[in-house]
């Protein structure tokens, strides 16, 4: 059995290969799904911050010709106010 | 503490079952939301509306914890470590965010189901019911999970700064070790 320190199913004891960056250095793909995450996390914000994830947002309005909110909600939000 | 060959084995057949359920459930999901979402019969829609919502509770949510506490386990009890390698630390990121979103997208589709339980079927409107959510959620869902299952396969280079510190320590402890030994 292959030693477990030595982790032989990753490149991480090259340390420098001919058209490699150096192993202890980012690598790239770290990197671009750092990117990725970022947009995520930012696209997230922005839905909370605009209400677009509110359960209501998820279907038409009333108002717009879809169903109404259903009885047992709306009678949790008369009783909030 | 790292965990015996026996015992690893076991906790990696835990991990993956729960991780591959978790994926699998995902897909039943994403072919429910496109049923609900383009189905003419408003019996099948409203059931899939109502159905949703008990399938996330006891099928999606259950195994995305399992699948998150395995592989707790399956990292933290074996030489990998859990913020060692670049590649295992996406995965935790991968597997908490798609649990935090599935909590919250919970409340959601108890909506729908509310709203679903409402409708009369007599009426045969059901534009109001129909959502693209679901479809949007369950696709982005099993992306990120597909991403999580690419990343536990090919296990791409790159170690942390933590990683290689640890693999620095252990590697001198070991030679100091052989230092001691040898006369």
């Amino acid at each position: 059995m292959a030693d477990p320190f030595s982790y032989p199913e990753t490149a991480d004891d090259i340390r420098v290969g001919p058209d490699r960056e150096p192993a202890t250095s980012t690598p790239r793909w770290v990197k671009v799904f750092g990117i990725i995450a970022l947009l995520l996390v930012l696209l997230f914000v922005v839905l909370i911050l605009t209400g677009g994830h509110d359960p209501g947002r998820h279907t038409p309005s009333s108002d717009a010709g879809g169903l109404p909110a259903p009885s047992s909600v709306r009678v949790h939000g008369a009783q909030q106010r | 503490m790292t965990m015996t060959p026996r015992l690893r084995k076991f906790a990696l057949i835990a991990h993956v079952t729960a991780s591959v359920g978790w994926l699998g459930a995902v897909v039943v999901f994403l072919a429910l939301s496109v049923v609900g979402l383009t189905s003419r019969d408003a019996r099948l829609v409203t059931a899939v509306y109502l159905a949703m919502e008990p399938a996330g509770w006891f099928a999606l949510v259950p195994l995305s914890f399992a699948s998150l506490l395995t592989g707790l386990v399956q990292s933290l009890g074996t030489t990998w470590g859990l913020f060692r390698h670049y590649w295992i630390l996406t995965k935790l990121v991968i597997n908490v965010f798609a649990s935090v979103i599935l909590l919250m997208y919970m409340q959601t589709l108890g909506f729908l189901a509310r709203v679903a339980a409402e409708v009369p079927l007599s009426s045969g409107d059901l534009s109001g019911l129909r959502s693209p959510s679901p479809v949007i959620h369950s696709g982005l869902g099993m992306l990120l999970l597909l991403v999580a299952t690419t990343l536990s396969v090919y296990k791409p280079r790159g170690m942390t700064p933590y990683g290689w510190r640890k693999q620095h320590d252990e590697r001198r402890e070991r030679h100091e070790q052989r230092r001691v030994l040898l006369p």
